[in-house]
């Protein structure tokens, strides 16, 4: 009876590992298959030889690295900020003395129940006019030999991807170093603060360092979101030399559509990256993930 | 020293950069939207100020918008199904399996990707067998060719076709959630429980489910809420329609906004969704505080 028991609860996880899994096998399998195979071959075939060609043309009529290089700037930076800027204001949250301490806390609580989409329009509106408000659209400073002239643009550049980005990751940034700190005992700082350090020397010196593990939860939950963020990349961005991998990914298959296994070849592409940062720090992504969604 | 006495300067240098990105680049855009909802402008010429006129429309004559709300709703009723099924899932893992965490963290891929790359990938899948589709081509072998359909751009099937998707990706997420929330609970429990002649079912009964109701808790919150800002899926795999037919809340908000360029009507149906998200939100917390209380 107990065998029974486990056998079918052994087949069902398995049928759950062919659920989950197998379209992504299955992308890989149409990745390397001619025009032919994928359009009359059945559901699960393998290529008769792998078509390796086709990612040598994704990889040549798109811009693979472009997007990559993008993906890994937009992300990077906005990971570095929220980390800076959040820590910062979580370690005043838990530990100054001032008044308004619990407001703030709670301004940022209440912008993790906004979605990012009511953003959308007032942020194209906001980033197309600030510049022209500011006069900085088209500037022209002139003092004898002194020439400056630029035009400043928010929109269609990695600015108007990284300010949001940074905007929306941190709240629960906040909210999950504030928790952390908070619970850090006030003996190790009150000895800094008797041996003269200054807040800025034990923030820099004490916290941070003892903040690690938080800090690693916010980055994965940061590069998860971000890496693969699409809707304000395809709102905000339209040269091809500024596009993310997400919305490189999307215009990509959008255009090319004559050869079905290059299509393939490219989201699996696409999906590499993310893949390959998984197999190395699973572990840590997972319970990443799990304290983000825990802690907010 | 509980807290640190510090001058006013100090604590600006800590908060204010960080608060003044989130509330210029949320805050503000939700007000600037509050505000464009009562007027009737396109982007490109004057603005004219019609009061609630866009609201009325929205809710009273737009054949679109309920249809939109019910399907928002439905999403969010599905993939909060989906949840009481994973916690079995997590009780079984823990109970039979012995290497339960890699197991969960394959079950996790499909989490980590983009949703352009989901997307795509079972637009792929949803094809028609003819284009390769992968679920027409099982059809077809199994001789079952009268249940073939084209999926996505039959309106009357496309948005359960979403729907699987959404569930297919998140599958593994929350799956991850009660598995932590089960394997948190100390054995002693249960072996206390095993010599008062409770086990299995019973002993789930009484023990797993009162202890997992708070991380019950979190899946449902993150599921009600991620359904109800739907959005990027849908954009890629089918963008609201075949005839509307696949159209959220979020997803018509941006089609009137960015497409049928109705800046007003689009950000009145913003406004619509941030209310929604903050009253639903609010209401989740209350009834699960009257669960929490009755359990415990």
């Amino acid at each position: 009876m107990k065998k029974i028991k486990k056998g079918i609860v052994f087949l069902l996880f398995a049928i759950l590992i062919v659920t989950q899994i197998y379209p992504l096998f299955w992308l890989l399998l149409y990745s390397l298959k001619t025009n032919e195979e994928i359009l009359g071959g059945s559901f699960f075939s393998f290529p008769a030889a792998p078509k390796w060609t086709n990612y040598k043309e994704a990889y040549e009529a798109g811009h693979y690295l472009q997007y990559l290089f993008n993906s890994v700037f937009v992300t990077g930076v906005t990971m570095l900020f929220v980390i800076l800027l959040s820590s910062m204001t979580a370690y005043a949250i838990a530990r100054f003395k001032w008044k308004y301490g619990q407001v703030v806390m709670t301004v940022f609580l209440l912008g993790m129940m906004i979605p990012l989409q009511a953003t959308l329009l007032p942020l194209m509106f906001i980033f197309k006019n600030i510049p022209s408000v500011l006069g900085l659209d088209n500037f022209h400073f002139h003092f004898y030999f002194i020439n400056i002239h630029f035009a400043w643009k928010i929109i269609n550049t990695h600015l108007s991807l990284i300010l949001p980005y940074i905007a929306f990751q941190t709240p629960i940034a906040v909210f999950i170093l504030n928790g952390f700190m908070r619970s850090i005992p006030h003996e190790i700082e009150e000895s800094a603060y008797m041996d003269g350090a200054s807040v800025y020397r034990i923030f820099r010196s004490i916290i941070i360092p003892i903040s690690v593990p938080p800090v690693m939860t916010v980055c994965i939950l940061t590069f998860i979101n971000i890496w693969n963020e699409y809707i304000l990349a395809a709102t905000f961005i339209s040269s091809e030399k500024l596009k993310t991998l997400p919305f490189g990914v999307y215009s990509f298959v959008s255009q090319y559509s004559v050869n079905y296994g290059d299509i393939g070849a490219f989201l699996v592409l696409g999906a590499l990256p993310v893949i390959v940062i998984y197999f190395l720090l699973s572990e840590k992504i997972t319970k990443g993930m799990v304290a983000g969604a825990v802690k907010g | 020293m509980n807290v640190l006495k510090v001058p006013a300067r100090t604590i600006a240098v800590f908060v204010l950069p960080c608060l003044l990105l989130y509330v210029c680049l949320v805050f503000i855009p939700i007000l600037v939207s509050l505000y464009s909802a009562l007027l009737d402008w396109n982007g490109i010429s004057g603005a004219n100020f019609i009061g609630l006129a866009n609201f009325k429309t929205m809710l009273f004559d737009d054949p679109v918008f309920w249809p939109s709300v019910r399907r928002t709703l439905l999403y969010a009723v599905f993939s909060m199904a989906e949840i009481p099924i994973c916690l079995m899932m997590a009780i079984l893992l823990n109970r039979y399996v012995k290497r339960a965490n890699t197991l969960v963290s394959i079950y996790f891929i499909p989490v980590i990707l983009s949703v352009v790359i989901i997307g795509q990938l079972w637009k792929t899948i949803y094809n028609p067998a003819s284009m390769g589709g992968m679920i027409n081509g099982i059809l077809n072998s199994l001789h079952l060719t009268s249940w073939t359909h084209s999926w996505i751009t039959e309106p009357k099937i496309a948005m359960f076709c979403l729907y699987f998707v959404s569930l297919w990706q998140y599958f593994g997420y929350h799956l991850l959630i009660q598995f932590t929330g089960v394997q948190n609970i100390p054995s002693e429990i249960y072996e206390a429980a095993k010599i008062d002649g409770a086990d299995g079912f019973k002993a789930d009964r009484y023990i797993t489910f009162p202890m997992v109701v708070p991380i019950f808790k979190i899946s449902i919150v993150l599921a009600f809420i991620g359904s109800l800002q739907a959005f990027d899926l849908i954009m890629v795999m089918t963008g609201g329609g075949p005839a509307n037919a696949t159209e959220t809340i979020s997803t018509y908000m941006y089609n009137m906004s960015f497409l049928s360029m109705k800046y007003g009507y689009g950000s009145a149906l913003a406004t619509f969704l941030v209310v929604i998200c903050l009253v639903f939100t609010v209401m989740i917390n209350f009834v699960f505080k009257r669960i929490e209380n009755k359990v415990s």
